[in-house]
């Protein structure tokens, strides 16, 4: 039986029946056309469904939809900002991190949510953080390189 | 990738999710973190009727090192144990499992009582945590008890937990002076991988110097974290230095029970045992000479 | 500085702030109004006769909307190269393999789907099933396609020059026997697609592939439809590496299922579906025998090589003849032999996969170089300088090296990675070693015998002047094709990037046989510079009547008209255009004459302004049955350096640094030349460390996820200095060739040359898990000792 939920999705607020057996991502792309969110394996293996619920990365394949009711929840479509692209966004874009781009959404929100709690991170820091986000196209370099180069507040 | 069907149940008080349990028995499973629940139920392992959500319940996520032991409320993340300088300060062989495991998407979600309910025979938490000696309690709406780590596992996904008990606490006695563990794990590939051999060692060194205890456990090499005794027995009472602690693999490799499986032989993880264990025991020497 | 204004740039990619924002739409991300599910049935079993199938309950369901089988579907075979169709869309007398399509179900979600699936009754008789080379070829075992004993599914046989006469001549003569093992694409998008059959009779497929040509003609010819009637739509896709490219039982059932019941049908694979249809790198088991002089020159070649195939074809055939013909650069190579044998079995078929037929070929030989350079005393270095290739060179299998930038790869490498400081005074556990590598840049051929166009690209100029339209049918799949072509067009015409818009992947924008086998570049690449010029030429000339100068005194560049003799005065053609745009404020006012305004004033005398552009390859050489696979219009070669470091006690290797140079004729998109050698290393690196598909004894895979499939991780990976080297190739379009897949050629064996020179054991078995070369480790010392 379905289940009426509240939660809010970059900065705006949802009440959406869910059933219990739905995962978050299926809640997002499925029903509320959040596609941004990629399903690589669902199994938690490979990062494409990366979003960040209450400030912390996570697989949302292995979240059930119920488990969000309340909480706070980033997508990739939530970054761009009035001004354009988010810095992270806009990084991956410039260094050409990006290929088929099906990891990109996990990719960059994973870079986002290290850079927001620290700034400069080292390679090896970046390698660690990201190592959750499996990409078969570019080998890394790119992507790492973006996350360095992306301008930090000190 | 459908999930099977269930209710979903999200108390907000232990006591509250003892009720329910208590009230579905094996119709139940708890979910915690989630990421081994929910890769069990998509690939049909688990099918239960009830999930009960337990990771809202402020009880269980707290970290007390003010007493004589160090206690973790079993919701508390993998993530938290990782970067926590609390664990790393005390507990640094069971931090270095933390770091270790799975992705750090994983590890957000993913909690220390999960990684123990689990009971993966490879899981990445067990060896630190039965190798500082930890117990763990267990709530049930008849009571409270505590059981050492020692005996909780049973065998691949099963432990002496009964189906209307709740894991609530793991506490780790405070480690005297001098002493120290290490941990390590190997897999194929350096990222995200499920173990191949994974050892935790702790050794606590007497005053002149001595070996007065030694825990060694093995995990991926038995259908439980196993403890290598005779190795264990090897060292008690010796003077630390490599050739004993090769010599200690050594041992701890025939203490273990190893199989063939798809992502080794036996012979394999059988040799390895001996050079985590001695590594291990490098590291746990060298933390045990600066812990005062 | 380039002698080009948009191509030879870093041009940052036309497509990625959409992928970068999740707004890129990939097959997954569509729906569509009143939309049906699909759902397929595959065998449990790897090798049954079908007695019975009862589909009664499944189409009872409520919710399901129709039910296939091979009833429905008919019995047309399909597969890749017709020479070898043994595929139909389902199976109809038995089972090949655990995941064998049986039957197919719409229904209105997926769960109605999934239950009908399950409740479709199908009685086997089970066969025994074999799934090693060595089971399949013995006398008496069970045999998979009637029409070919012994399971042999294709055989090779070709010799150029004289190899036993040649080998009698040499100093050295060297055998090694050295096995890769069966690869997947790990893709991050498994595969998927949506069919939608209208009322006139009109198929759309939108797929997740790399070649919609092939799919639109595999669908209209199984599903018995003229081609003009179905069109092939490629949305982005989440990569393919080979893998999408040639039609597969979701895009067949899904049309089939959608013309059944008039409403659009989505169908995707799940990671497990996608690991069960395989279709990836075959497994290979090369012995080679090669022969040389005391000085190192290389004399002969003398290969044989198993292809485990699997239970179909698919790109098969194509495969075992590029692991001997691949082998004929870049070394001068005057006498090769070559057998090769592609074997079926009762798993699931493998096909084409980045470096098709050549990257397990390229490892065992360049690691083989290896060990004959040390036993000569010559540097690995040395050793290939000396045999290899120069532009002009035609290879003893006719292959021909129009330009070749190997020594400049390879010495590019060598400063690269300070090559001389550092071999042969690492400390031990440490290692260095290289490897080379060449490969087509693209197929000579289309798979089908045809003389078809290999691309046709429009450029149309929109009426009210200003922007290009480029269509291409070309599959963009993540490599930057459609930036590459709007570059070249830009280029081409002479406009500002910004000035193009590219639309591609669509069957109705003309033939283009799509992503494989590294031709896009060259091949789609030459139709686009046609197209532009055609417009280009044609906006000129509408220009020389109306101003009254010739065509060759004019130019365009930067968007902008350029007269190459004195003053032109154009006020007439301004003052046009601007009553064109009356109320309009961003009129040109002055300054030079705009091509914004010249492609008006052409379009107002012609009408649309249309050029169209095809390439085809130019007659290749080579007569000789096969002659086929691996000729090319161009090759791109490469030289890679790897550095690792080898834990002796457990044998965990870390690759600590890789240098790689390729030569890929002239870098259009100098970031995208890049990317494709960076992903080329880590999935080289990968199947050098890690990646092997395994299966039980009853032929299901065992590692079916991305768990379990390892492929490298970013903490796997090392630091990638990657150097372009620029040939200018004759053939290309602006001297551009491959580097999609020549780029992954010699990352194993450089690592495996590395890894030698780190533990001084020889590794001839892939992957190198840390289990084996702690083995090779204990054995080498075991034969020390004992
Ligand atoms: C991609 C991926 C990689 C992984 N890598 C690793 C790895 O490297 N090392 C490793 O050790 N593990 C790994 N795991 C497994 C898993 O993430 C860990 O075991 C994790 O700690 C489980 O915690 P959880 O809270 O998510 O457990 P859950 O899935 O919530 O629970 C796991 C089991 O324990 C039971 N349970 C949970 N909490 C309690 C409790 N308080 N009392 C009683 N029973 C309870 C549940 O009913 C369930 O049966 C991986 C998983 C994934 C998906
Ligand atoms: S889809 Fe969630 S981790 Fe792959
Ligand atoms: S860009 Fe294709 S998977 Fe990362």
């Amino acid at each position: 039986m379905k289940k009426l939920i509240n939660l809010t999705i970059n900065d705006q607020h949802y009440e959406v029946a869910v059933e219990p057996n739905q995962t978050l991502v299926d809640l997002l792309r499925y029903q509320l056309g959040l596609t941004g969110t990629k399903k690589g394996c669902e199994m938690g293996d490979c990062g494409s469904c990366t979003v960040i619920l209450d400030g912390k990365a996570v697989n949302s394949c292995l979240v059930l939809a119920l488990q969000a009711d309340g909480r706070s929840i980033q997508t990739i479509e939530g970054l761009e900002t009035g001004e354009g692209l988010h810095p992270v966004q806009e990084a991956f874009v410039e260094k050409g991190a990006i290929q088929c781009g099906f990891c990109s959404s996990g990719m960059i929100l994973s870079a986002k949510n290290l850079l927001d709690q620290k700034s400069n991170p080292s390679e090896i820091e970046i390698r660690r953080a990201l190592a959750g986000n499996l990409c078969r196209c570019t080998g890394y370099q790119k992507i790492i390189e973006a996350v360095k180069s992306v301008p930090q507040a000190n | 990738m459908l999930l099977p069907k269930f209710d979903f149940h999200e108390p907000k008080t232990l006591n509250e999710a003892c009720q329910i349990l208590a009230a579905y028995g094996v119709k139940a499973k708890l979910i915690a973190g989630g990421t081994d629940l929910m890769v069990n139920m998509k690939k049909k392992i688990l099918s239960p009727e009830q999930v009960i959500s337990i990771s809202r319940i402020g009880e269980l996520k707290k970290l007390d090192t003010s007493g004589d032991s160090i206690r973790i409320g079993s919701c508390f993340t993998v993530a938290d144990l990782s970067t926590s300088d609390a664990i790393q300060k005390h507990l640094s062989a069971l931090g270095e499992g933390a770091k270790n495991l799975g992705t750090p998407l994983i590890r957000n979600l993913a909690t220390i009582g999960g990684n123990l309910g689990s009971a993966r025979p490879a899981a990445d938490l067990p060896p630190a945590l039965m190798a500082y000696g930890a117990q763990v309690v267990l709530n049930s709406l008849s009571g409270e008890r505590t059981l050492s780590l020692d005996k909780f596992f049973l065998g691949p996904g099963f432990t002496a937990a009964k189906p209307d008990e709740i894991l609530s606490e793991i506490q780790i006695p405070s480690l005297p002076p001098h002493s120290g563990a290490g941990y390590i794990n190997i897999g194929i590939r350096k990222g995200q991988d499920c173990n191949l051999v994974n050892v935790a060692s702790f050794i606590a060194l007497d005053t002149d110097g001595t070996i007065r205890n030694a825990r060694i456990v093995m995990g991926c090499v038995g259908p439980i974290p196993l403890r290598a005794s005779s190795a264990e027995k090897m060292l008690i009472g010796q003077k630390p230095e490599s050739a004993l602690f090769a010599r200690a693999g050594a041992a701890a490799s025939l203490d273990s029970t190893p199989i063939d499986d798809f992502r080794g032989t036996a012979a394999y993880k059988r040799d390895m045992v001996g050079v985590l264990t001695r590594r291990t025991l490098d590291i746990a020497f060298r933390e045990a000479t600066h812990r005062q | 500085m380039s002698e080009y204004t948009v191509i030879n740039s870093r041009a940052v990619r036309v497509d990625t702030p959409d992928k970068a924002t999740g707004k890129a739409v990939f097959i997954d991300d569509m729906t569509m109004p009143g939309m049906l599910y699909g759902a397929l049935l595959q065998s449990p079993l790897a090798h049954a006769r079908i007695v019975s199938i009862d589909t009664s309950k499944a189409r009872n369901l409520p919710g399901v909307k129709s039910v296939v089988t091979a009833a429905e579907a008919g019995l047309v075979k399909y597969g890749v190269s017709p020479a070898r169709y043994d595929e139909t869309l389902f199976c109809h007398e038995k089972v090949r393999y655990v995941g064998d399509d049986i039957a197919a179900v719409a229904a209105v979600d997926m769960e109605t789907a999934l239950k009908a699936v399950s409740l479709i009754e199908v009685e086997y008789e089970e066969l025994p099933a074999v799934f090693t080379i060595e089971e399949a070829m013995k006398a008496g075992a069970p045999v998979l396609h009637d029409n070919y004993p012994g399971n042999i599914c294709a055989e090779v046989h070709s010799e150029f020059g004289n190899v036993e006469e040649a080998l009698a001549d040499c100093d050295l003569i060297k055998t090694t026997t050295f096995q890769n093992k069966r690869q997947d694409a790990a893709f991050i998008e498994p595969q998927g697609c949506i069919a939608s059959y209208d009322l006139s009779g009109n198929l759309t497929l939108y797929s997740s592939t790399q070649v919609p040509h092939y799919v639109q003609r595999t669908v209209a010819m199984v599903l018995k439809l003229p081609v003009g009637k179905v069109r092939v739509v490629k949305p982005y896709v989440g990569a393919g590496f080979g893998i999408k490219a040639s039609a597969n039982p979701l895009e067949l059932s899904a049309c089939l299922l959608s013309m059944k019941t008039g409403k659009p049908v989505k169908m995707n694979y799940n990671r497990e579906q996608v690991f069960q249809y395989g279709r990836a790198r075959h497994q290979f088991t090369h012995t080679m025998t090669t022969g040389v002089k005391k000085d190192g020159t290389i004399m002969a070649l003398k290969h044989l090589c198993y292809l485990d195939g699997g239970a179909y074809s698919s790109f098969g055939i194509a495969t075992v003849y590029y692991a001997g013909s691949l082998l004929g650069g870049p070394y001068k190579l005057p006498n090769m032999k070559y057998d090769g044998y592609r074997i079926y079995n009762n798993k699931p078929a493998c096909g084409a996969m980045r470096g098709h037929g050549g990257v397990a070929a390229r490892a065992c030989w360049e690691q083989q170089l290896d060990m004959i350079a040390e036993e000569l005393k010559i540097s690995p270095i040395e050793l290939r300088l000396k045999n290899m290739m120069v532009a002009g060179d035609v290879t003893c299998n006719d292959l021909n090296m129009s330009s070749l930038g190997m020594k400049e790869c390879i010495e590019a490498v060598k400063d690269g990675s300070e090559w001389t400081a550092k071999k042969g005074k690492l400390p031990k556990g440490k290692g260095i070693g290289m490897a080379c590598g060449f490969f087509v840049s693209g197929a000579g051929y289309p798979i089908y015998r045809s003389d078809t166009f290999h691309g046709t690209v429009i450029v149309k100029l929109t009426e009210d002047g200003g922007t290009a339209l480029v269509y291409t049918a070309s599959a963009e799949i993540g490599q930057g094709s459609d930036t590459t072509f709007a570059m070249i067009a830009a280029e081409a015409l002479g406009i500002r990037l910004e000035d193009v818009r590219l639309e591609s992947g669509d069957t109705d924008f003309g033939v283009d046989l799509g992503a494989y086998s590294s031709r896009q570049t060259l091949m789609t690449g030459h139709a686009v510079k046609e197209a532009a010029e055609d417009a280009r030429r044609q906006v000129l000339e509408v220009l020389a009547k109306e101003l009254n100068v010739p065509v060759e005194n004019m130019d365009i560049k930067n968007s902008l008209i350029e007269f190459k003799q004195g003053n032109v005065d154009f006020t007439g053609l301004r003052t046009r255009y601007s009553k064109e745009h009356r109320g309009w404020n961003d009129n040109p006012a002055d300054g030079p004459l705009t091509f914004r305004e010249a492609s008006r004033i052409a379009y107002l005398s012609k009408g649309s302004i249309v050029g169209t552009g095809k390439y085809k390859p130019p007659e290749l050489g080579g007569k000789y049955k096969g002659a086929t696979v691996g000729t090319s219009p161009a090759y791109g070669c490469s030289a890679q350096i790897a550095e690792v470091t080898v834990d002796e006690e457990t044998g965990q290797i870390t690759v600590d640094r890789i240098t790689d140079a390729h030569d890929c004729g002239l870098a259009i998109n100098v970031t995208s030349v890049e990317g494709q050698m960076e992903g080329s290393v880590s999935m080289g690196l990968g199947e050098a460390l890690f990646e092997e598909v395994k299966f039980d004894k009853k032929g299901h895979v065992i590692n079916a996820d991305l768990a379990e499939y390892k492929i490298p991780t970013m903490l796997d990976m090392p630091q990638i200095k990657t150097i372009i080297v620029e040939s200018n190739e004759p053939n290309g379009p602006f001297g551009a060739k491959e580097v999609g897949e020549g780029a992954i050629m010699p990352t194993i064996p450089a690592i495996l040359n590395a890894v030698y020179d780190a533990i001084g054991v020889r590794i001839h078995e892939l992957p190198m898990t840390p289990e084996r070369v702690y083995l090779a480790i204990q054995e080498a010392k075991k034969g020390k000792t004992g």
